[in-house]
């Protein structure tokens, strides 16, 4: 039952964005399409999969304090390694995301997955809150990049939805957009999420 | 072990040294794609800005990379050059294909640019590039005049009309001097 909930936990109820509001600057930046939206979630994932492994695998060898210069470093090799890998194999993605793969080193997702979660349990339990976090990460951010799609070029996935006739409202794919779009999302999931607690309580 | 220190510094330093192993690895692996990526972006980019060649060769000791295209039978149809210039948030980096015999432009496309997303970044688009290709060397390219600007990007257009007037004259010289045949 435990594992369950650290793989599902990730994908609602801790999920890091709607609840904990971690990596809002990949979250703001890339999701202006659907596309760019499940590129960097899947890469991060990636990253945050192969990180929590090698931290809970190292965990009984790496020095406290040592343990963040530690972290980063492993964490730094994974996001090379996506870096490298989209660039030789997913040359397109490659392009639009560019700059915002290496700076995934400095998502907080990352460290702070490594830092509360997996230097202090099992390889099999980090990997799941690993897949959970990351998925989580993914489906918010393709959900904030639909949105921002289908609103500001009128498309989602780059399939052109409306005729001709539909304007698109730019400021949906511009910095301003994103801000607008997650704070509406936000104010969303905590009016359900609230609703949810009187319910039971 | 005893001595913490040592400790921390073999730890940091062991985890150092497999992450370098692992990244000379992949970087070994991935490169050769990497390389081959970037080549074939090249040869599309000087192919479409030259209609009609088949392949091309770089003309050495130029100032700025210049390709002249070749057509099937080995005749030079005319050459293309990378040139770069400000953009309205960042450089514009495109490629010009010209005919040197008929003096115009054969065609123009955009490398990479960091112009606004849904605005800026619509200079790529060939309902704009195009507009360049046929036109006399000697155009103005003035935005809103000689071509439509893109909706919106008034900067972004402007940039492009200006990065291709500016080097024209220089690509030519460089061209001619450096022998590109004809």
């Amino acid at each position: 039952m435990k594992s369950g909930y650290e793989f599902y936990k990730g994908l609602w109820d801790e999920n890091p964005i709607f609840r904990l509001l971690l990596g809002m600057c990949p979250t703001l930046a890339v999701t202006n399409a659907a596309m760019n939206g499940l590129s960097m979630g899947l890469a991060t994932t990636f990253v945050l999969l192969g990180s929590n492994i090698m931290v809970a695998a190292l965990k009984g060898i790496i020095p406290d304090k040592v343990r963040i210069p530690s972290y980063i470093i492993i964490i730094a090799t994974f996001v090379t390694i996506a870096d490298l890998g989209l660039a030789a194999f997913f040359p397109d993605i490659y392009k639009v995301l560019g700059l915002f793969i290496p700076l995934i080193v400095v998502n907080c997702i990352i460290l702070a997955r490594a830092e509360a979660f997996a230097s202090k349990n099992t390889i099999g339990m980090s990997l799941l809150d690993a897949l959970g976090m990351g998925f989580g990460f993914t489906w918010a951010l393709t959900l904030l990049g639909s949105i921002r799609e289908i609103l500001g070029m009128g498309s989602l996935f780059g399939i052109q939805l409306f005729g001709e006739g539909f304007v698109s409202w730019i400021i949906f794919i511009l910095p301003p957009g994103a801000f607008l779009t997650l704070g509406l999302l936000l104010g969303l999931f905590n009016a359900t999420l609230n609703k949810k607690k009187t319910q039971c309580g | 072990m005893k001595n913490p220190i040592a400790r921390l510094i073999i730890v940091l330093a062991l985890i150092s040294v497999g992450s370098g192993l692992f990244l000379a690895l992949t970087y070994t692996y991935t490169i050769p794609h990497i390389e081959a990526n970037a080549a074939r972006d090249q040869e599309i980019a000087i192919l479409e800005t030259l209609p009609g060649a088949v392949s091309y060769q770089e003309l050495e000791q130029t100032d700025f990379p210049i390709y002249k295209g070749l057509d099937s039978n080995g005749n030079i149809v005319g050459f293309s050059y990378v040139v770069e210039g400000g953009g309205f948030q960042g450089i514009i980096r495109m490629m010009v294909g010209v005919d040197p015999q008929e003096e115009k432009i054969t065609g123009v496309k955009i490398l990479n640019h960091s112009e606004t997303p849904g605005l800026g970044a619509r200079i790529t688009e060939p309902v704009f590039l195009d507009q360049f290709a046929q036109k006399s060397i000697n155009d103005n390219f003035e935005v809103k005049g000689d071509v439509d600007g893109v909706t919106g990007a008034t900067v972004s257009s402007k940039s492009v009309s200006a990065i291709i007037k500016q080097s024209l004259p220089q690509a030519l010289e460089q061209y001619k001097v450096l022998g590109g045949g004809k």
